[in-house]
């Protein structure tokens, strides 16, 4: 009887060890997206604004955002027209002074972070020898990190 | 938007990420978001309308000074609730390692979720120790803030987290106008000490050892000493020197300490080490009090390596005294100081720290206006 018991006690446990650690699972890859969309919000208002500020003064400045903005439609790789476009801020310094391009510019490199965060924490636990084993993660692919050059902090 | 901000320490006990959280909520209430705060609290009368009690902490005895912990069913019900009842757009846990109000809001908490660290500690075994056990409520957290480089440093190696950087805030618009003290007002050079007067690391014993040589150079020089500790104690061990030049006030409150950087000549900070910011050196630099510093690296920072205010070696009395005589005989040099410091504390305003963190919420919530 007591080993019955015992038997049970163990696997009510285990059970509930796993369940739980499937639920961080779902949070972090929740957060994930959450962070991702955020940063993809962020590209192409950055984008967007940077269009509007650069006229016809600044062409260079106005092809790599209108290759940013296009480029977020198409949900390609986004890292080198995104990268062309901090450098582009770079060289047109005057716009990337005004405060509704900074504060843009900012908020780029506020969630990617986040977003990298994010996908190291789910990384992280998706390396436990429990998840793995029982593949606790189901069927989603492992998270990437999305890397360009940001820019300085513009704020 | 709806912010819900948690503070882990007692409300009506002095410290800085207490007044921290007010000074956020109160400039976030200014820019027209609702702000709830909750905190441990002694006497909830104390507590202003827009926080709420989560119940009495506990002290006990940690890393050489005491904390205050609160965990248990009752506050973590009352967290539970405040999570729940705020409907918030944005949940912001200040240290959320502390065993308190933080943690558990990160435990109850299901939506964008901000934290920041304020302690830099950099051989925490309790904290690494403890990692394993508090990752599962870090993990919720969206976006890490730390106050300065070497809280971040603290984090990055204890927690494997990174954090973004924005620094303390100072309310700059409350020191610049205080008026000096009247019942401490003399024309003798004035040297103020703001800080715990047994508490080592604060290096009121470094001042106390430069003093028979600032005195031997400007005679009637004099020492205010604003702090709490045991004033009979120390007055025991001053020198016939210290007892004819140094004044010992107690603690004073957080209103006075405006008037009382006013009152001085300049402020000195001969902290030994262990800061992780220096927010004092921003409140006298906001009063236009010029600061020498020891050149840790906390204080490094703040007076960007002494362009914004003097340093000198750290636990060196000698080095101490020939800064203060310096500054303390020419009115030139402290003009220049209280220029060059006011130029620089202007980024640690609230309105400005407040701005970026707000950035950060509008990130996480991904509510974007311009």
């Amino acid at each position: 009887m007591t080993q019955v018991i015992a038997v049970v006690a163990i696997v009510v446990a285990l059970a509930s060890y796993l369940t739980w650690m499937a639920g961080r699972l779902d949070r972090l890859a929740v957060r994930v997206e959450a962070a991702a969309s955020a940063l993809d919000a962020q590209l192409i208002r950055r984008a967007a604004i940077a269009v509007e500020l650069a006229g016809s003064e600044y062409p260079n400045l106005q092809a790599a955002a209108y290759l940013a903005f296009d480029e977020a439609a198409t949900g390609n790789d986004r890292s080198a027209v995104e990268s062309e476009l901090s450098r582009a801020l770079r060289a047109a310094p005057e716009v990337a002074a005004v405060d509704e391009m900074a504060v843009a510019a900012r908020k780029v490199m506020l969630a990617r972070q986040f977003h990298n965060d994010a996908v190291r924490d789910l990384l992280a636990l998706r390396r436990r020898w429990v998840v793995r084993l029982l593949h606790l993660y189901g069927r989603a692919g492992p998270p990437a990190y999305v890397e360009f050059d940001a820019g300085e902090a513009g704020g | 938007m709806r912010i819900g901000l948690a503070c882990p320490y007692t409300w009506d006990v002095p410290g800085g990420v207490q007044v921290h959280v007010r000074d956020l909520a109160e400039t976030l209430l200014r820019l027209g978001h609702e702000v709830s705060v909750i905190t441990p609290v002694d006497d909830e009368d104390t507590l202003p309308s827009y926080a709420v009690s989560a119940g009495k902490a506990m002290s006990v005895p940690y890393n050489g000074s005491v904390t205050r912990i609160l965990m248990g069913p009752v506050s973590a019900a009352r967290v539970r609730r405040w999570v729940r009842e705020g409907e918030f757009d944005v949940v912001h846990a200040h240290e959320p390692t502390a065993p308190s109000v933080s943690l558990l809001a990160c435990m109850m908490a299901s939506g964008p979720l901000v934290a920041t660290y304020h302690t830099s500690n950099p051989r925490s075994r309790i904290l690494t120790a403890l990692q394993g056990a508090l990752q599962p409520s870090l993990e919720k957290v969206w976006a890490n803030i730390a106050v300065s480089e070497a809280a971040r440093r603290t984090i990055v190696e204890h927690l494997g987290v990174d954090a973004v950087l924005i620094p303390n805030g100072v309310n700059v618009a409350a020191f610049k106008d205080a008026e000096p003290l009247p019942e401490l007002a003399s024309p003798a050079p004035t040297i103020a000490f703001v800080g715990r007067i047994d508490e080592p690391r604060k290096g009121l014993a470094v001042l106390l050892e430069a003093l028979p040589l600032i005195v031997a150079a400007i005679p009637d020089a004099r020492v205010l000493v604003a702090g709490p500790g045991d004033i009979e104690a120390v007055t025991e061990t001053l020198t016939p020197v210290g007892r004819k030049h140094v004044k010992l006030l107690g603690l004073i409150s957080n209103e006075d300490k405006a008037r009382f950087f006013r009152t001085a000549d300049v402020y000195v900070a001969p902290n030994t080490g262990q800061e992780s910011f220096g927010i004092v050196l921003l409140e006298a630099m906001a009063a236009r009090t010029p600061v020498v510093a020891s050149d840790i690296d906390a204080f490094s920072r703040v007076l960007e390596d002494g362009t914004a205010g003097r340093l000198f070696a750290n636990e060196n009395p000698g080095s101490l005294a020939a800064v203060l005589i310096e500054v303390l005989g020419s009115q030139a040099e402290r003009t220049r100081l209280s220029e060059l410091g006011w130029n620089a504390v202007q980024q640690y305003d609230w309105a400005t720290v407040a701005a970026e963190i707000v950035q950060v919420y509008e990130t996480v919530t991904q509510d974007a206006p311009a």
